[in-house]
Parts: structure tokens; sequence; C-alpha cells
């Protein structure tokens, strides 16, 4: 049936463009008005587009019970999960706003366009123009917008006023705006980072000994923890050079941020009794696991791929870089 | 305009009454967002009455969701009023009657 339709369709645009062509390269043509008029099926909030015709809400009760209420419920409750129509005054500001016909739309015109364009949803543009008049008033209705003695035709519809219309609004907020300045600026260098959220913001393009990613990752050096140091500008051994790629790899996941009770790299008041004990100590604590008290250190920091050398380096650049 | 919307139609000698009532029905066990607690509210009895005879009636609890949906069929015909209401906790009470088609 549609092959046939659109058929027909082409025939149609054929014998129409064979006697008008326009445009510089001779395809197309002018539409005709009527042709416009097809297509120009909507309707404005104004109630611009409504056609002649009306229906009484008494004659859309019928429609809608036999149209609509298979999906929508009989009291536009929707049956399943099909769309609600009706109820929900007053929820859109609560965790479970229930978008319906009276609580939310600003317009009724949009029931009228939106029945006679897509309604009923197993056969579109199937109803005449009164009928939608009728289902739009019986919505209505069911809205307890209109009364049920209601009959809406192009004047009456257009002036039904819907409850939540009033808070729709034009966006009153400013364009961005971002002007060059020229003259009594601020200093760039006056510029700091009050805050950031840790894991989040990324960090590589922060300039290298700038201590800016080290501030992010390690807190405020004023901190309780009694300051961090950037770990880059402590002058190092072979060992802990080498060892900061295994750090990065296998040891940052918990040294960086403290987790578990891990010690922070650079917090020298968390570091100073451990590097007390001695590097033997240390190392063996690395390298075969640790039940302390404050936390748990993971033979190897779980990853077993490391020699025992790399994980020495590791410490080495730990304690390095925390006393 | 009444908190309770009714649909009877008989059809071979039985009604179909199907009928939505608005109403909070808050269980009183909810809070609110100032962490206060939302006094109960809602549906005790539900009762239908034909030509003023009763014929149906029913407890709600706090368990019925809001805005409640109920439907039953009793042995009747055409043109008869039938009249639906409810009862809250807090005593108030609304109808509605409609004619059977």
């Amino acid at each position: 049936m549609f092959k046939s339709l659109n058929l027909g369709v082409a025939a149609v645009a054929l014998a129409v463009s064979g006697a008008v062509s326009a445009g510089p390269l001779g395809i197309g043509s002018t539409a005709t008005p009527e042709m416009i008029a097809g297509w120009d099926i909507d309707i404005r909030p104004d109630g611009t587009g409504l056609p002649a015709g009306e229906g009484s809400v008494a004659e859309g009760e019928g429609l809608y019970e036999a149209k609509c209420a298979s999906c929508h419920g009989l009291f536009g409750e929707g049956a399943g999960r099909w769309p609600v129509l009706a109820g929900g005054e007053g929820t859109l500001d609560t965790a479970h706003p229930e978008k319906t016909v009276g609580s939310y739309w600003p317009y009724a015109s949009t029931l009228w366009d939106y029945i006679h364009r897509a309604m009923p949803y197993p056969a579109p543009q199937s109803l005449t123009d009164d009928e939608v008049y009728s289902i739009s008033a019986y919505v209505l209705y069911l809205n307890d917008i209109v009364d049920d003695d209601f009959v809406a035709n192009k004047e009456t519809f257009a002036q039904v006023k819907m409850p939540n219309e009033p808070n729709f609004y034009i966006d009153d907020r400013p364009d961005v705006k971002n002007e060059r300045c020229f003259k009594n600026c601020a200093d760039p260098k006056s510029f700091k980072i009050v805050t950031t959220i840790n894991g989040v913001t990324p960090t590589g393009h922060f300039k290298e000994d700038s201590g800016v990613a080290a501030n992010h990752y390690q807190g405020n050096p004023s901190d309780a923890n009694g300051g961090a140091a950037a770990p880059q500008k402590v002058a190092m051994s072979d060992a802990a050079t080498a060892g900061k790629a295994v750090y990065d790899k296998a040891c940052q996941a918990c040294h960086n941020m403290g987790v578990a009770g891990a010690p922070k790299v650079g917090d020298v008041a968390g570091w100073t009794d451990r590097i007390k004990q001695g590097m033997a100590t240390l190392n063996d604590h690395a390298i075969n696991g640790y039940q302390g008290a404050n936390g748990v250190m993971p033979a190897k920091g779980g990853n077993m791929s490391l020699s025992d050398d790399e994980v020495k380096n590791a410490v080495a650049y730990m304690v390095e870089s925390s006393q | 305009m009444s908190s309770i919307r009714i649909k009877a139609k008989e059809r071979k000698g039985e009604v179909d009454v199907k009928c939505l009532m608005k109403h909070d029905m808050e269980t009183g066990l909810r809070k609110d967002k100032s962490g206060k607690k939302i006094p109960e509210h809602w549906i005790q009895d539900v009762t239908a009455e034909l030509n003023g005879k009763a014929v149906f009636s029913c407890a709600f609890n706090t368990s019925i969701s809001k805005d409640p949906y109920l439907a039953f069929a009793f042995s009747g015909k055409k043109g008869d009023t039938l009249k639906v209401s409810w009862k809250d906790n807090t005593g108030a009470t609304d109808s509605a009657e409609t004619q059977i088609k």
C-alpha cells in the first residue's frame, strides 16, 4: 500500500516539475500554496493554525475510551508504562516529578498539535479535526482544567490557560563574557589554585617544579600532616632516581594519597620513625609484606613482577623524598 | 470538582465500575525535606451505593498508592445511580455520583 502511495506522489511531483523548473540547475519546483498547507500543520501557543471545527468533552469521552484509553488509561493514569496524561500536580520539584499535560505542559495548543500529528499511536493523522478537538477537550477535562460542559473550537481552545505556564520563562542568565583585559589587570603571578578535587583534575599540564601538581596530590604544605615537599626538588641518589619509575608504576596508588594507612610520600612526620628502623627493615617490609598498626603493606605492593632491586629502588625514592 | 471520577458500564447484566480517587495517601512514615514527618493522610473506607443501597465497601490502608484506582463489578442495570464515597483518617469525606451507562 505504501509503495503504491509513493509511486502516486512521485508521479504528481514529476508532473509538477515538468511544468515548472526553478533555479540555475533547472531541478525542483516552487512549492504551491496547497503543498505548503499540507506540511504546515503546526499549532502555535496563541492558537495560530487551529482549523475550523469543534468538539465537546462529552463527545471526547467516547472517542478517548475507544482510541486512547487502552494505553493512556481510562482516567489518563497511563496503562503500564505508557505516558500518563493527568495528575501529578505539585510533583515537579519533588524527587519523583510526574510530567503530565496538566502538571507540566505550558500550552494547550500542543495537545491539539500532537494528537492531530501523532495520535493514535498505531494510526497517526487518522482523526478528523472535530475528533481532535473533542479528545483534546476531554484530556483537559481529565486534568480538571476545563469543566465537563466545555466545547472546544478555534476560539475557546486558544483561550485555555495551562496551570504550569507561568513556570516557563525565557532564560534570563547573561551570556558568558570573556573580555580581554588591557589595563589595570590582575597580575597572573598572584593567581593561585584555591581548591581542586583530588583525583579528578588532570595534573599533567602543570609545569614541572611548579609545586602545583605535588600540592594537588599531597595536600596543602601547611596542613596537619607536617607539610609536603615536592619530590622533584630533592637531589637524589641513583637508586632513588631509578626507583621513581617503579614508584609511579606500582607504589603511588597508595603512597600518594595515603590509602590503607600507607605513609604518604613527602610526609616527613609520617616517615621519620619508619626511616629510623633502617633501610634493611624497610626493604624487608616492602619486599615481603608487613602488617603494621596503621595498615598493611602487601609484598612488593602486590605487584610480584617487580624484582627485589626494583622494590629497593622505589623504597629509596620514597625515603629520600620524605626526609 | 469532585476528587472522584467514576465510569460505570452495564454489559450482559453486569455493571463494571472503575474509579479514580485523587488523594495523597500519606502513610505518616515519609519525611519532608526538612526531616519532619509528613502527617498521615489516607483513605480509610470506600463505599459504593446503588440508588442509596450499599453494594460495595472496602477498607483501605497505608499500603494503597497515591491517587488510588479501584475497579469492581456487580449485577445491575443501565440508568441506575451509583454513588461512590470515601472517608479518610482526618474525617474528611468526598463523594461522586454517576448514571450507569
